[in-house]
């Protein structure tokens, strides 16, 4: 997966409209027009936004019908979520080695403690 | 993996959370987290070697990271700080970079939350794409721009919230 195609994936997930978009297109593929309508928004504006999706390639554009269906293309995505997977396998090691480094430092600092009180006596 | 059920609630919701319950008082887990020579004994998955290059820990501070995997393999993890309210708050935007500290991968923001219950810490790990995206374009954009971004980080962050 290159990081050119994450960044376009990203860049299009970046905004509000454009996520809406894509959660009425995971319940099945429709028409601009029925896109547009919750949105309060011109058919040319929400053509733009379709367009970045597309571009990104999270959405087809059917040819075959007049009315051109827009529907999801899920595998950019799923590469955006694998991503996030990897991130979460990194932190959750650091964090096995963390709590390890945390416990060795608490021990550490309470041996110090105990010398100097053996020290003063 | 259920990306239609995902999508169906909010995509915004592409975001990691991780929270991990540490036993040991909060401003230290602060501590162990923010300065170098402690990062250096912990940070990375097992097996790798980490050396904190660069750690200007102020809003605007710069961090770089290099890491060392089992097989020989350089890592680099860079990025600024943004936020820094010990020993309760951490933000920072940042990603992987390669030797000459080039990034390679999309930005993130990574928010770290300490909060200390009975002498134990929880932590919470967050790490989102979305805000450091439209904060990016926010930079590069004139006064206008920024602030149609700045209206969509606001409703991105409220739905996320919600």
């Amino acid at each position: 997966m290159s990081p050119d195609r994450l960044n376009a994936t990203f860049a299009a997930l970046a905004d509000p409209t454009r996520r809406a978009i894509l959660a009425r297109l995971a319940s099945g593929e429709t028409s601009v027009s029925e896109l547009a309508e919750p949105f309060e928004m011109s058919l040319p504006a929400v053509s733009k936004h379709l367009k970045v999706l597309q571009r990104a390639g999270l959405i087809a554009r059917g040819r075959e019908a007049q009315w051109r269906p827009c529907r999801l293309a899920a595998g950019p995505l799923k590469d955006a979520s694998d991503w996030l997977e990897r991130y979460r396998r990194f932190w959750e090691e650091s964090f096995d080695r963390f709590e390890d480094y945390l416990r060795d430092l608490q021990k550490r600092e309470l041996q110090q403690k105990e010398k100097k009180h053996g020290r003063k006596k | 993996m259920a990306a239609k059920n995902d999508l169906a609630t909010e995509p915004a919701d592409r975001v990691l959370v991780i929270t991990r319950i540490f036993d040991a008082p909060r401003s230290l887990v602060f501590k162990a987290w923010t300065e170098s020579e402690h990062m250096a004994r912990w940070f990375g998955p097992r097996g790798f070697a980490s050396t904190v290059l660069r750690n200007e820990l102020r809003p605007g501070g710069a961090y770089r990271i290099h890491m060392r995997g089992p097989d020989g393999d350089d890592h680099w993890m860079q990025g600024i700080y943004r936020e820094i309210v010990p020993p309760e708050r951490l933000v920072m935007v940042g990603s992987w970079a390669d030797a000459q500290g080039n990034l390679t991968r999309p930005e993130t923001t990574l928010t770290l939350t300490f909060e200390e219950h009975d002498g134990k810490t929880k932590l919470t790990l967050h790490q989102a794409i979305f805000e450091s995206v439209t904060a990016r374009d926010a930079h590069q954009g004139g006064w206008t721009t920024s602030l149609d971004c700045l209206a969509e980080y606001l409703a991105a962050a409220q739905s996320s919230r919600g």
